[in-house]
């Protein structure tokens, strides 16, 4: 279809091009532009900071916050007195340490990671093996466990947010740091676990079954067939479905205001986020740097895998 | 004697070890979906029909809460803002899907880059995003209020577009539009990719316009996976709640309705539970309707 198009329709159609990458990138742009921006630039609409700020960043990923508060004459001190021991030395310090305005990025970041990436590991193992039933083996009832997975679509967050309350209360589990992190660690595998057993049973079905029945002749056995054949052949398959599980969990605020509400310190980032931008340390530069923290690692993660992810989406392997 | 069967898998025929095998496999997974999210979906039924205490038991109170939430007029305010959220989000989400999955449809250069850049506001979580929104529309420094008041003088004065729910429900309109269009858009454009190029040729031959080569040919084609994100969009974004939640708290969709209900203040778990039901059967309406009249199935 390259027949005939005059230049002003060329210019035209590069014109809404232009604007749509704007469209869609101008948020990011402009929180990055915050993040390294001064506070006295804030109201200048230029997207270039006249001076680079790095302070942000470097008040979230905790680097040479040591010294930072420490007025020059102690730290002269500390210098001519070598003889003090490095606990001595910690105690001065930590006098001047501001405790209550810090926002424990990095902590956050951490419980974020480690419940997001169990999530997807656990959901990714029940996963496999569901998905390989229900694509591969013939048996009563298989075709109902398919649309079944399909028919959770249909639930919203909300609809599920109170009964799961009440019975991980009624656990008594909810109380306790330990229990409220791991009834969250239980939701979201339930959670991803219906897309997962869709996404992978779509991509199971799509190997032809020769491969599998050769090895078998062979004398493989099924276990055996699932681990040397199907997990090998599938492994983008399985990375990406990975990295899907691992961004919706790393996304969820819903169940982890209600669960983690009473326990600071196993926030999760949205959850740290949220509750630095309603405190009084709410600062631009700091809540755009640490916008632009959490935002990265999943552009990352996604950028490795966007061929096969936008793959899986097209197939209707998705859910909100 | 079956099963004694099932202890000597060996003694079964090839037809029921596979069934065996097959439940084996799938059993973890359908527990795990029947009770934490079969099961909690009939508890939340039952929990409707209750005066809910967080730490305590429950008292049976009829059709109580049901009738709280019913004549309460903010809920019916939370319904119509949930109708319009929902309408002009899912029009917005989907047009705009179809206007960029024509466009990349083209050859241009930088394509490969600019698929992808358009793909950001779909995979950056959600908290990540909303302050930079909140930024563009801050009244004092936001590029919003330069542009439309100081640059273009629309306003009398700065103010605060999020502040308010009549004029917040419209930026929450356009964040999820934002937000999603690149998921229509890669939906549409694999299906644009799958059309028959016979066809347009065949069409220039004869010497179709433009407009009636995307009127005949294209839009047929599309019809049916445009219903399907229609129907996927209508059912994701009535039961939003980080969206509109983390952006503003000021637009009361029915979910945020519900949470603040249930988990703000005097945690009235059960009319929540109420609440919830009453969102799903709405739902469940509309869904049957839609696949009814409009994908004919």
């Amino acid at each position: 279809m390259v027949i005939h198009t005059s230049p002003l329709r060329k210019v035209l159609f590069l014109v809404l091009v232009l604007g749509i990458v704007l469209f869609s990138i101008f948020p990011f742009i402009q929180m990055l532009s915050i993040s390294l921006k001064y506070p006295g630039d804030w109201g200048n609409p230029s997207l270039i900071p006249k001076n680079l700020n790095f302070e942000a960043y470097k008040e979230l990923l905790n680097i040479g916050q040591a010294t930072k508060n420490v007025p020059e004459s102690v730290l002269n001190l500390l210098e001519e007195t070598p003889d003090l021991t490095a606990a001595q030395r910690e105690a001065i310090l930590s006098k001047y340490r501001s405790t209550g305005d810090v926002f424990p990025f990095l902590k956050y970041f951490m419980n974020s990671f480690l419940l997001s990436f169990s999530a997807a590991f656990v959901t990714l193992i029940f996963a496999i093996l569901g998905a390989y039933s229900f694509s591969r083996l013939r048996y009563p009832g298989r075709s109902l466990i398919q649309r079944g997975v399909l028919f959770v679509y249909m639930f919203g967050g909300i609809l599920l947010l109170i009964p799961l309350y009440k019975v991980f209360v009624g656990f008594g589990w909810v109380s306790v740091p330990p229990g409220a992190f791991f009834s969250l660690l239980i939701i979201y595998i339930v959670q991803t676990l219906p897309v997962s057993l869709y996404m992978l049973g779509n991509y199971f079905r799509t190997i032809p079954f020769s491969i599998e029945e050769a090895a078998m002749i062979e004398g493989a056995s099924r276990f055996g067939t699932i681990w040397r054949i199907i997990i090998p052949l599938s492994f983008a398959a399985i990375a990406t479905v990975f990295i899907y599980c691992f961004m919706i969990a790393w996304n969820e605020y819903l169940f982890a205001s209600v669960f983690l509400k009473n326990y600071r310190d196993l926030y999760t980032l949205p959850m740290g986020l949220k509750a630095l931008f309603t405190s009084k340390n709410a600062i631009w530069d700091r809540i755009m740097a640490a916008s632009v923290l959490t935002a990265t690692p999943v552009i990352i993660l996604f950028m490795s895998i966007q061929k096969n992810l936008a793959g899986g989406l097209a197939e209707g392997g998705v859910k909100e | 004697m079956k099963a004694l069967n099932l202890l000597h898998p060996g003694d079964l025929s090839q037809k029921d070890r596979e069934a065996v095998l097959g439940w084996a496999l799938v059993i973890p997974s359908v527990a795990i979906i029947l009770s934490l999210i079969l099961y909690p979906i009939i508890y939340n039924v039952y929990l409707s029909f209750f005066d809910v205490q967080p730490m305590a038991g429950n008292t049976y109170v009829g059709l109580e809460n049901h009738r709280n939430v019913v004549i309460d007029p903010s809920f019916w305010n939370a319904v119509f803002t949930t109708i319009v959220y929902v309408l002009f989000t899912t029009l917005g989400t989907t047009l705009m899907g179809l206007l960029v999955a024509l466009v990349m449809n083209r050859t241009f250069p930088f394509r490969g880059v600019v698929r992808s850049l358009v793909l950001f506001p779909y995979v950056a979580p959600v908290i990540s995003v909303v302050f930079a929104w909140q930024f563009i529309f801050d009244p004092v420094n936001g590029i919003f209020m330069d542009l439309t008041y100081e640059k273009l003088g629309l306003f009398s004065s700065r103010f605060n577009l999020i502040g308010s729910p009549s004029t917040a429900v419209w930026v929450a309109i356009v964040f999820s539009i934002w937000k999603n269009f690149p998921f229509s858009y890669l939906m549409i454009l694999s299906r644009l990719q799958a059309i028959d190029q016979n066809l347009y040729e065949a069409a220039d031959i004869d010497g179709a316009s433009g407009w009636q080569k995307f009127r005949f040919i294209t839009l047929p084609e599309v019809y049916f996976v445009m219903g399907a994100i229609v129907l996927l969009r209508v059912i994701w974004n009535f039961n939003k709640f980080e969206e509109v939640f983390l952006l503003t708290e000021n637009v009361r969709v029915l979910s945020v309705y519900t949470y603040y209900k249930a988990f703000v203040g005097t945690m009235e778990l059960g009319q929540g539970a109420s609440l919830a039901v009453i969102q799903f059967i709405l739902l469940l309406t509309f869904i049957l309707f839609y696949v009814k009249r409009v994908l004919k199935w």
